[in-house]
């Protein structure tokens, strides 16, 4: 259990790491697009809903709050993408 | 086979931050990152897709083509709306799963502060990015007197209330949320709206933060990966845009800056110009930098900046654009629009690349943008907004200034560009000053 969790704060220590070095070089230009693209992960929360969702029990009330938050980050996911896809599309004509 | 599937899809979201970096690269990476969302989505059912009941699927299905219809509809200029919208969404969805969480199972004490952590995050989050959306959709101009008004009774009330709560242990984890919820209003609420590209960029990354600490509680690793990739990069385009304003995050975050009108006399009046004037000038010259502001975008101002920018360039003129960083209402706003009306981003100059070229430029076109040039910034200790980096426009060797009036900008200061020797002021609206300018060509 200790080995696990330590080994589970290595993997979010790197993964800040590698996200820090990737971003802090992108020019100016693709703030917008990079913003709305990261945006759309960060709805990656949805796994953790389909996760606890078979296993609210009988409660009505969690199930609903379980399905509000599918809905929510649902929406986050494809509308991010979506739009992040708009963006880049308008840079793209440029080449 | 899952472990398999979820390796792959956190190379892949790694390998797509890396090319968000490059403008060649970066449709692709939106690529990169959809696969490695499918994946990582598909991996959680665990190849068992019967233990879920319609309600579920519906509410995918549904919401998912809800994303995509809004997505598609909303005009390139409410963009900022957007994204603080779906990131609002985000962060409610990480909330809404650690309350469940936490009133539901029993879990063990170290993931029950996870959980809180994650919950009081997602649920702030939430309220701010909304508190966000309508502000930059301009719903909320007069809400901070008003805010205010209504929390200093709000405050004592719940204060008042707080030890029958604490009695009542069941309701605390509600007490928690109505807490964050209302902390997400008044943060966002007193903060100005030029500062916004700071409290976007932020709650970004709270969404990423979010997330990943609800991949600690139901123990998924590509949780945790991804969230703190966004975690991670919101908190590198915050930074950004603080040192652009030579301001804190917690300084940003206290609000209060601007707004208000502290100073704008002048000394003496401005020279004022007509759009006949100004293209006369600008066929003489030979470079040309236009510096976009917020006022671009009220405005809608593109097309005009395009054909303007067409027009000069038949004429063998040179046209560059400088665009401040904390210019428009989210990182890299400016670069969107303009790249919205085809202009190549090799045109578009960030301002360390731009500076020392002002001297050498024959006219500035300064099109609604007005702290982010103000020389006070360089001289003007007392200044509110000295030492923060502005565009030097004040070099060039002539300045147009295309603005409705001579009304100050978010630092509510005077701009001594406007009554500068090398300056003259156009009177009017972005986009109409342009087309005017235009018409004007047609006829020199």
């Amino acid at each position: 259990m200790e080995a696990t969790f330590l080994l589970t704060l290595l993997i979010t220590f790197l993964a800040s790491f590698i996200g820090y070095e990737l971003i802090s070089k992108i020019p100016q230009t693709l703030h917008t697009p990079l913003m709305s693209g990261s945006n759309a992960i960060s709805g990656i929360t949805l796994i953790a809903a389909i996760l606890i969702y078979p296993e609210v029990g009988e409660s009505q009330l969690l199930k609903i709050i379980v399905l509000i938050a599918i809905a929510f980050a649902t929406l986050n996911i494809v509308g991010g993408f979506s739009v992040t896809g708009r963006i880049l599309e308008m840079f793209k004509k440029n080449d | 086979m899952i472990e398999i599937i979820l390796l792959v899809s956190s190379v892949l979201f790694i390998f797509a931050l890396k090319l968000f970096g490059r403008p060649s690269t970066a449709h692709r990476a939106n690529t990169f990152a959809m696969l490695a969302m499918a994946l990582a989505v598909f991996s959680a059912f665990n190849f068992d897709f019967s233990k879920y009941d319609s309600a579920f699927y519906i509410t995918i299905i549904v919401s998912g083509l809800l994303g995509v219809l809004i997505s598609k509809r909303v005009q390139m200029t409410q963009m900022p709306e957007l994204v603080g919208l779906f990131n609002g969404f985000g962060g409610g969805a990480s909330g809404a799963i650690a309350y469940v969480e936490l009133s539901g199972n029993s879990l063990p004490l170290s993931d029950v502060f996870v959980a809180i952590f994650s919950m009081v995050i997602g649920v702030f989050t939430f309220s701010g990015s909304l508190v966000a959306v309508m502000k930059l959709r301009g719903k909320l101009n007069n809400f901070n007197k008003k805010l205010a008004d209504i929390f200093s009774v709000f405050l004592p009330t719940v204060i008042a209330g707080l030890p029958a709560f604490l009695e009542m242990d069941d309701l605390l984890i509600e007490f928690i949320i109505l807490v964050a919820l209302i902390a997400g209003i008044i943060r966002v609420a007193v903060i100005g709206g030029a500062d916004m590209p700071v409290v976007i960029a932020f709650l970004n990354s709270l969404s990423g933060i979010a997330a990943m600490s609800a991949g600690f509680i139901v123990n998924s690793i590509i949780l945790i990966v991804a969230g703190a990739l966004v975690g991670a990069s919101g908190i590198i385009l915050t930074l950004l845009m603080c040192a652009a304003m030579n301001r804190t995050l917690l300084d940003v975050l206290k609000g209060g800056f601007g707004g208000t009108t502290i100073n704008n006399e002048y000394e003496k009046d401005p020279i004022s110009t007509s759009p006949e004037d100004v293209a006369i000038q600008l066929s003489y010259a030979e470079s040309v930098v236009i510096v976009p502001g917020y006022g671009m975008a009220v405005a809608q101002a593109q097309a005009a900046v395009k054909e303007l920018t067409n027009t000069l360039k038949d004429k063998n003129i040179e046209v560059k654009f400088a665009i401040h960083p904390v210019a428009g209402r989210m990182p890299g706003h400016m670069n969107v629009l303009l790249a919205e009306v085809d202009i190549d981003y090799e045109d578009m100059f960030t301002l360390e690349d731009i500076n020392s070229e002002f001297s050498s430029t024959d006219v500035v076109i300064v099109l609604g943008a007005n702290d982010v040039v103000n020389p006070l910034a360089r001289t003007d200790e007392d200044s509110p907004i000295y030492g923060m980096p502005i565009l030097d426009v004040d070099l060039a060797k002539q300045v147009i200034v295309i603005k409705r009036s001579m009304s100050p900008g978010y630092a509510g200061i005077a701009n001594p560009l406007f009554i500068n020797d090398n300056a003259k002021m156009l009177f009017a609206d972005a986009k109409e000053g342009l087309e005017n300018i235009i018409k004007s060509f047609e006829l020199v």
